[in-house]
């Protein structure tokens, strides 16, 4: 029996690994205290990939004759690409080479692959799609809490609170186990409370449902900024203990009265005094936030926006209560603290920080002015290829990018301008079909490495099989390409973890008290403290800051062309761009869907079961209809798992996160 | 600089830099709007001041007196004088005296009795004589009026409401929709007196036109505002009702500029915020000299009283369309869209705001929309009854199952081992018992 963790979203639920025979089992691991033993379908099914026959197990290079990709040995790749690489930075600089990372990724991986493109390819070019996915949570904790981590407490802890927010997360899908403990406060006598366009398997499960129009959660905060401080409930003695900048936002709210927020947002003002008055009326409220707040051009501002309605109500630091991001995939936390972000070094250190650099170069045993500065963003990385001041090289690691990029088409144009593209993955991804080099690599269970949960409790999937023949870790691919450039990495995970806590230590990720040992005998360790801001947070004077922000909408507004608005999600059977998921057999692949109300339906004259066509300005894609009623009638939903949703999805930024607009854009449906 | 330093003025200098608001009164901007909401209670009066940016040069209790438009300054009540690049003239409305007598005591001072409701001065000047009022007169039966009604009442003051027209809000909504809210207002404890002028103001009380006499100790003033349009006039603007302005909210005068309730643009004069705030925003964009119109906005006009609901969206007394209602007396609500080309341009929903939102969202938007959905939107969506879950149901969304394979099942402990329901997100747990029961009584 191996103790390990579910190779995919960020609950990283517990899980054992028995080997039957040839074959891996799961079996449940009832004292890890995040799921309890409970695993969703993909959990169960996990091991599905193991022996598949999709598994890459050689590296494939393309032929310049025949455009086809074909065999070859690891030290014929490694060398290629290396030696490609240095022909690139030798004629047009360092910043020729571009390094794509993923939020899948272990710490040790986003460690080391951070290293290689400051290190041995000396670019600035490096960032990972968690970009997509919680940096707009980030940018905005940072700024109000003045750190970042996800869950600033357990996740167990929501199960204490009176009233827990979810905005824009659909978790009873998305990370079902814990739904568990939705269920376990509602047992308690507590109110929980779902803000989505669409009334999904969460909002089931809650007792309160508000249904806003895509883009408008940062309306409906203001709205209960505005209702609390009306009523006399927001928390004074706190906020005159505990932050600054009330008095901004305060002001900024008195012209968001709720029928203002009724207009903007489509929710009724009834139902947002409601929510006030329970608002008001809870000692304990707990606002979580996801990717539905998050992924918004106007993101950070929306994320802001609620930390601005848990600081008026007194509560982040108080036992069970606060604010907290539901971090979406595996390791989105650990992944971001790294140094695999454009303006990150290792231990959450800002690159432009010359202590920072300082430190960091020591550990790497680098001049500090060597190291790059900031470079793009993931979505400008992408935008930048094959242009005359872009990268011409891009080296892909644990992401699916011609899935998972928005406005795909122009994304999947760009890579195709690229001299070069190197793809590490398990299988033949649509990004590493488009590869000029493919590395096959171990995939969990095959490997040994730490990843952070939602929680910021960092975690040890151990391995539990040996790797099929012909496959390397991604360490070891990168520790070879290292070696290659001059430059000698560690490639054992412990060994790197060790280097990471080092490299972390005194920065505001610090790992340096961490090891795999005390990961073992804890059930995980928490970075920084389990229970964060209980006395103080994280900026030099202890306040936390409320920040005036104010609603601009999405980016692109609907209009007579394209009059509705379109928004996109997972389902619970698929994860992120489905490499992995859609091969597993176990899993049903039933491929992309429109959703949409009967009264859109019978509108445009579509059918259950009948193909539509969805267009925007971007591109379009046909799929079956699903006329459910769950759904606002002036809104479409596609899941993202497959190639389609993200040729219609906009590229419009977040101006702090550089988030995508992946959760609002406009849209026209025909059948 | 802006003259006025009301809603629109302040919404203006929130998007342009380094102007200077000129506002007469003494108190800090504010929200208007709200101002029936701090006399009911439900709005502390700190919580409605409005935020004004750093760097705004704001002159609280500044009456402009007189516009120079050659040497471009404008002449305050205290003859100094402010030199402007550019006017805007945000000057608002005035609460218009009806012609009752008495209003005015021979001393030229109004009597103590009577209120307007206009500026947070009337406000808290009502708002203190409250307490020790025990009857309430108001006289319009307009949004306004509908509004400090209830505020009163809420606070306890008997109120009542006189209306000069045949029936209430009767500038946005027709008589079915008024006599609905008569009665809700009754039902509230308020009574109406439609199609009744106040006439005069005695010691006794408020004399109507049809012979009543309503003994009160407070007399609101809500009836009829009109554009303040004084400073314009003097100046030589060209001024209708309001202040004449074209597109670009240009007066006759290139420098000078006029929003809000002040302003005329075509043959409307608006008395809301949403235009007022879009012409600011289209005037802020004219003046960094982007390219920018102003083209008339969609109103939606929300009453904002506690156990009162009404809702109009733009004009739909005189929208042209076809009448989509239902109205149903028995339970206080009247609803009906305008439809035109299948785009609702205009509806009232008077004692049920369900689906508000949507129908706002599809009115702002023009959403061309199809020939049953305006009688969808105005029914009850429709609730199913328990259903007998098919076989082939999914029950266990975690694990993939189906009723079947769990009917098949003796027990929850064997569905669990053998289907893995209930060992995700344990939503299913009490669907899955029932079936296993159900497939062991069968």
């Amino acid at each position: 029996m191996t103790k390990t963790h579910c190779p995919y979203c960020s609950l990283q639920c517990g899980m054992d690994l028995a080997r039957e025979g040839r074959a891996l089992e799961v079996r449940p691991w009832t004292e890890f205290p995040v799921n309890q033993g409970a695993l969703c379908r993909k959990g169960w099914t996990s091991t599905g990939l193991r022996g598949h026959r999709e598994r890459l197990t050689t590296p494939l290079v393309r032929d310049r004759a025949t455009g086809e990709l074909r065999a070859a040995g690891w030290d014929e790749a490694l060398d290629l690409v290396a030696g490609q690489l240095r022909e690139l930075r030798a004629s047009y600089g360092a910043d020729a080479v571009g390094v794509f990372g993923g939020g899948g990724l272990t710490n040790e991986k986003a460690y080391s692959l951070g290293k290689l493109a400051r290190v041995a390819l000396g670019t600035s070019q490096v960032d990972y799609n968690g970009r997509w996915c919680m940096s707009s949570a980030a940018s905005a904790a940072n700024r109000a809490l003045g750190i970042d981590r996800g869950l600033p407490f357990p996740l167990t802890d929501v199960e204490q609170t009176d009233v827990l927010v979810l905005v824009g997360s659909n978790l009873a899908e998305t990370m079902p186990p814990a739904a568990r403990h939705l269920d376990a406060l509602r047992a308690r006598g507590g109110h929980v409370v779902v803000i989505d366009p669409r009334r999904t398997a969460t909002a089931e499960r809650a007792d309160t449902f508000l249904q806003p129009v895509p883009g408008t959660d940062l309306a409906l905060a203001l709205g209960l900024l505005h209702l609390l401080d009306a009523a006399g409930a927001v928390d004074e003695e706190y906020v005159a203990a505990r932050t600054v900048g009330w008095a901004e936002v305060r002001a900024a709210v008195a012209s968001w009265w709720p029928e203002r927020v009724e207009r903007v947002s489509g929710v009724e003002t009834a139902q947002l005094r409601r929510l006030a008055e329970l608002l008001a009326d809870a000692e304990k409220v707990t606002i979580l936030t996801a990717r539905g707040a998050e992924q918004h051009a106007q993101g950070t501002d929306t994320v802001l926006a609620w930390i601005d309605v848990a600081l008026a109500l007194g509560m982040p630091g108080r036992p069970h209560a606060g604010y907290g991001c539901l971090t979406g995939q595996g390791n989105g936390q650990g992944g971001r603290e790294h140094g695999q972000k454009a303006d990150q070094l290792p231990g959450y250190r800002m690159i432009d920080d010359p202590a920072a650099r300082e430190h960091v170069a020591g550990v790497w045993g680098v001049d500090p002015s060597s190291l790059p500065g900031p470079g793009r963003s993931a979505y400008e990385l992408l935008d930048a290829l094959g242009t005359d001041d872009g990268p011409r090289a891009l080296l892909v690691f644990g992401s699916n990018i011609v899935v998972s990029a928005p406005n795909a088409t122009h994304v999947t144009s760009r890579l195709a301008d690229l001299d070069l593209l190197v793809v590490a993955d398990l299988v033949m991804s649509e990004t590493a079909a488009l590869a000029d080099v493919v590395l096959p690599v171990t995939q969990w269970a095959e490997e040994t490495g730490t990843m952070t949960n939602l929680e910021g409790r960092v975690i040890l999937r151990q391995q539990a099989a040996s790797p099929p023949s012909g496959v390397r870790s991604d360490l070891d691919v990168i520790a070879g390409l290292a070696a290659r450039l001059g430059h000698d990495f560690a490639a054992d995970p412990e060994a790197v973890f060790a280097e990471l806590g080092r490299a972390s230590a005194g920065g505001r990720a610090d790992y340096s008290a961490i090891s795999y040992d005390r990961i073992r005998e804890e059930h995980g360790v928490f970075w920084g403290t389990e229970r964060m801001f209980g006395s103080s947070f994280a900026h030099p004077d202890g306040r936390a800051r409320f920040v005036a922000v104010e609603h601009r909408g999405p980016a692109e507004p609907v209009d007579p062309t394209y009059p509705l608005h379109l928004t996109t999600g997972r389902v619970l059977a698929q994860y992120q761009s489905g490499a992995q998921t859609r091969r597993i057999a176990d899993l049903p692949d039933d491929g992309p869907f429109v959703e949409l109300h009967p009264m859109l339906a019978d509108r445009i004259g579509a059918y259950d079961g009948r193909p539509v066509v969805v267009t925007t300005r971007r591109g379009e894609l046909k799929a079956p209809a699903r006329v459910v009623d769950t759904i606002r009638p002036d809104t479409v939903f596609v899941p993202f798992h497959w190639v389609g949703a993200n040729k219609l999805t906009n590229d419009a930024l977040d101006p702090s996160s550089r988030m995508p607009e992946f959760k609002v854009c406009a849209c026209a449906v025909t059948a | 600089m802006i003259v006025g330093a009301g809603m629109a003025a302040v919404r203006l200098a929130q998007e342009l830099p380094d102007v200077t608001l000129l506002g007469d009164e003494a108190h800090p901007p504010y929200n208007r709007i709200l101002l029936s909401a701090v006399l009911e209670g439900t709005h502390d009066p700190d919580a409605i001041r409005m935020a004004v940016p750093e760097g705004i040069d704001l002159r609280l209790g500044a009456r402009a007196v007189e516009i120079h438009r050659e040497e471009r300054e404008v002449e305050l009540a205290d003859r100094s004088r402010v030199p402007y690049d550019r006017l805007v003239l945000a000057t608002g409305s005035i609460p218009t005296l009806p012609p009752i007598r008495g209003l005015v005591r021979v001393d030229g001072r109004l009597d103590g009795r009577v209120h307007a409701f206009r500026t947070l001065d009337d406000c808290l000047r009502l708002d203190a004589a409250v307490p020790t009022a025990r009857r309430a007169v108001v006289v319009g039966g307009g949004l306004l009026g509908l509004q400090v009604a209830r505020a009163l009442a809420v606070r306890g003051v008997a109120t009542e409401v006189v209306e000069g027209g045949d029936h209430l809000l009767r500038s946005q909504v027709d008589a079915k929709a008024g006599a609905i809210l008569a009665r809700d207002l009754k039902r509230l404890g308020t009574a109406v007196y439609t199609g009744a002028r106040a006439t005069r103001l005695t010691d006794a009380g408020l004399v109507l036109d049809n012979g009543y006499t309503l003994e009160t100790d407070l007399v609101v003033l809500t009836a009829g505002g009109r554009p303040s349009t004084a400073l314009a006039r003097r100046a030589g603007l060209d001024v209708r009702r309001g202040v004449v302005i074209d597109d670009q909210l240009r007066t006759s005068d290139p420098h000078v500029h006029a929003i809000g309730d002040c302003a005329q643009r075509g043959d409307q004069v608006t008395g809301f915020v949403p235009p007022a705030w879009e012409q600011a925003g289209v005037l802020a964009r004219v003046l960094r000299g982007e390219a920018a119109s102003y083209d008339g906005a969609r109103t939606v006009a929300r009453l904002r009283a506690t156990d009162l609901d009404v809702a109009v969206l733009g004009d739909p007394e005189r929208a042209d369309g076809h009448v989509v209602e239902v109205s149903n007396p028995v339970t206080g609500s009247h609803r009906k869209l305008v439809v035109s080309d299948g785009v609702i341009v205009g509806a009232t929903l008077v004692g049920d705001l369900s689906r508000i939102g949507l129908i706002t969202q599809h009115y702002d938007r023009a959403t061309v929309l199809g020939p049953t959905e305006p009688g969808a939107l105005l029914m009850p969506p429709a609730t199913a009854g328990p259903v007998v879950l098919p076989d082939d149901a999914e029950v266990c969304a975690c694990a993939g199952v189906s009723a079947g394979r769990v009917r098949a099942c003796a027990s929850v402990e064997e569905a669990r081992a053998t289907t893995r329901a209930t060992t995700g997100c344990g939503g299913c747990a009490g669907t899955v018992r029932e079936l296993v029961l159900e497939g062991a009584s069968a």
